[in-house]
């Protein structure tokens, strides 16, 4: 059965009409059938050829509209996000989000401070597409109590503005946003592709978790994160993959993921569209090797990206849960 | 291709099999360098911190700003502390043929062996380690570890036999790399506790260990020959008796 699929895959390919290839995509789940609609976007009505022209779930769009697309999308799941996210995982994204930070271990270690516990800066963190605050709440709990360190701070940027909302909102209620003396968060609202209000070498780590799936250009990104790095900071991200490597599991997700969670959508948020996306823009994200291979195009050292025999990496991310969501990293190498 | 991924072996396992890498010693091709360079430069100057703060991250941390990187940057190694211990055994294993040569061809095998052993503990106290050695081998036992630092025993003690001369290529290549590693693994274990000066317990503790290694392996030779021979009159003795065998 599992044979047949590049031959059918193939004949997919020769038929012409785009319409019935999108349909069948939908309904079939089929990643490798997926897969060959990623090699040739079929071009939608709306869209002329000249333009250029990016995905959007498995809709094609302009490349302009497609930040403003996505800006509409979280605009309207601003409000029930985080339930949303409660109900579509299963809870398991708190843990993802747990062991992310843990594992980045933000915050100046107490070894480096005892020479001189003063003099010492606390680190800069700039959480991108980072609205409602979970993780950069996170970054500054692990800073604070594991590491002891009281002066990293943490720049939450979004392109969104309902989303930071629900930030200023999460953060109103923290030890870190409520004194003014000592505000440990600032908010910026800015497309990740145009990180033109930081300055470069000035960020020592560089987070976004479930956020990068919706760049128009993921490379452009990359390498803004690549300038904004200081020699040695870390460009972590957080995402979710489009098929597990197994794939009787991968059969049970994307069943999972296409049927449920638009429908939890509807019920819930009432917005079914919304979450639609959400599930096709992940199928439409490149795998783990692809992703971690972009991030070293950008000039990243990957930790651990080992090369196999066909010359593509084969380790250097973290897969978590059989590979839903995975870890990527890069450091930035210091110039000699 | 989806036949591919479900035959391919599971992640945990592929440092086990067979690695895209040269399995034999090469003296036409070097291997390529098992660190990148700014991975070593951090590795190396963290082990300087080892005796002092252990196989901790701290000790990688402080490594890694005294490479010019900053803190956040030991994110370069996944399994952090871990990746410390396995610097130490990569760097020492692959300078083992460094630290000593043998320019008296009349030293057996044997001999050689043990000075190879010996010299690799050595390294071990050269390199300051042996009092936080204990640490780094409980990281080793722990079960996401283990494959790694199997695969790291078993290289070190293929290093030894070949540096030594070893030439056989019966199953004998394999009970001999096995017997090794068994008894390096439990010498390094003694060397953590050993209080004698210059570590002269250990060199007779390795002794005696090489010793019953001799003498059980004979003694297992002489009884495979005891069961051959004894098979063979057996069978001898039934042909003699008519049986068509």
């Amino acid at each position: 059965m599992a044979s047949l699929l590049p031959r059918a895959t193939k004949r997919l390919r020769l038929s012409p009409p785009s319409g019935f290839v999108c349909h069948d995509c939908r309904r079939a789940f089929g990643s490798s059938v997926c897969q060959s609609q990623q090699q040739q976007p079929a071009p939608s009505q709306h869209v002329s050829q000249s333009e250029k022209t990016t995905h959007f779930g498995f809709e094609t769009v302009a490349e302009e509209l497609k930040a403003s697309r996505v800006r509409t999308v979280f605009s309207s799941v601003a409000a029930n996000y985080d339930t949303m996210n409660d109900l579509m995982s299963l809870g398991i994204h708190r843990l993802w989000k747990d062991h992310f930070v843990r594992s980045l271990n933000p915050g100046i270690r107490p070894a480096s401070t005892a020479s001189s516990p003063q003099a010492t800066p606390g680190q800069t963190i700039l959480d991108i597409a980072g609205g409602t605050g979970d993780i950069a709440l996170r970054l500054l709990d692990h800073a604070t109590t594991i590491n002891h360190d009281p002066r990293t701070n943490v720049i939450i940027s979004d392109i969104n503005p309902e989303m930071l909302a629900e930030g200023r909102k999460r953060f109103a209620t923290s030890p870190y946003y409520s004194t003014s003396t000592n505000r440990r968060v600032s908010f910026l609202e800015a497309n990740a592709e145009d990180l033109s209000a930081i300055v470069s070498n000035s960020i020592d780590l560089y987070t976004v978790a479930f956020g990068i799936r919706n760049f128009t250009h993921k490379q452009v990104a990359l390498q803004e994160a690549f300038r904004v790095l200081k020699p040695g900071g870390v460009f972590a991200c957080l995402e979710f993959t489009p098929r597990l490597s197994n794939p009787l599991m991968n059969g049970i997700y994307k069943r999972w993921s296409f049927g449920a969670i638009p429908l939890i959508g509807q019920v819930v948020a009432a917005d079914r569209e919304s979450y639609q996306y959400l599930v096709e823009s992940i199928e439409r994200f490149p795998s783990q090797s692809e992703f971690a291979g972009m991030i070293e195009e950008a000039g990243f050292m990957v930790p651990g990206g080992e090369r196999g025999v066909e010359g593509e990496l084969e380790s250097g991310w973290e897969d978590l849960s059989l590979g839903i969501a995975a870890i990527h990293k890069g450091v930035k190498p210091v110039s000699r | 291709m989806a036949l591919r991924t479900i035959l391919r072996a599971p992640a945990a396992v592929r440092p086990l099999l067979i690695q895209p890498r040269a399995l034999y010693h090469s003296y036409e091709h070097n291997e390529p360098p098992p660190y990148r360079d700014a991975e070593s430069a951090i590795l190396s100057s963290a082990l300087a911190h080892v005796p002092l703060h252990g196989f901790t991250e701290e000790a990688l941390s402080l490594g890694a700003k005294e490479a010019g990187y900053l803190d956040i940057s030991s994110n370069l190694f996944p399994k952090g502390a871990f990746d410390l211990v396995t610097y130490h055994l990569v760097t020492q294993r692959l300078g083992l043929k460094d630290r000593i040569q043998f320019h008296d061809e009349k030293i057996g095998v044997g001999r050689k062996v043990r000075s190879l052993v010996l010299e690799r503990l050595r390294a071990n106290v050269d390199a300051g380690v042996v009092g936080r050695w204990q640490e780094a081998l409980a990281l080793m036992s722990l079960g996401e570890n283990i494959p790694r630092s199997l695969k790291e025993l078993s290289g070190l003690s293929d290093e030894i036999w070949f540096l030594a001369g070893d030439m056989s290529v019966d199953t004998s290549w394999y009970t001999k790399r096995a017997t090794l590693a068994g008894i390096y693994a439990a010498t390094e274990i003694y060397q953590t506790t050993d209080q004698s000066t210059e570590f002269r317990d250990t060199e007779q503790f390795l002794d005696r260990r090489l010793e019953e290694s001799r003498v059980a392996g004979s003694a297992v030779g002489n009884t495979l020959e005891w069961i051959g021979f004894q098979g063979g009159a057996m069978v001898n003795l039934m042909r003699s008796k008519g049986a068509r065998i």
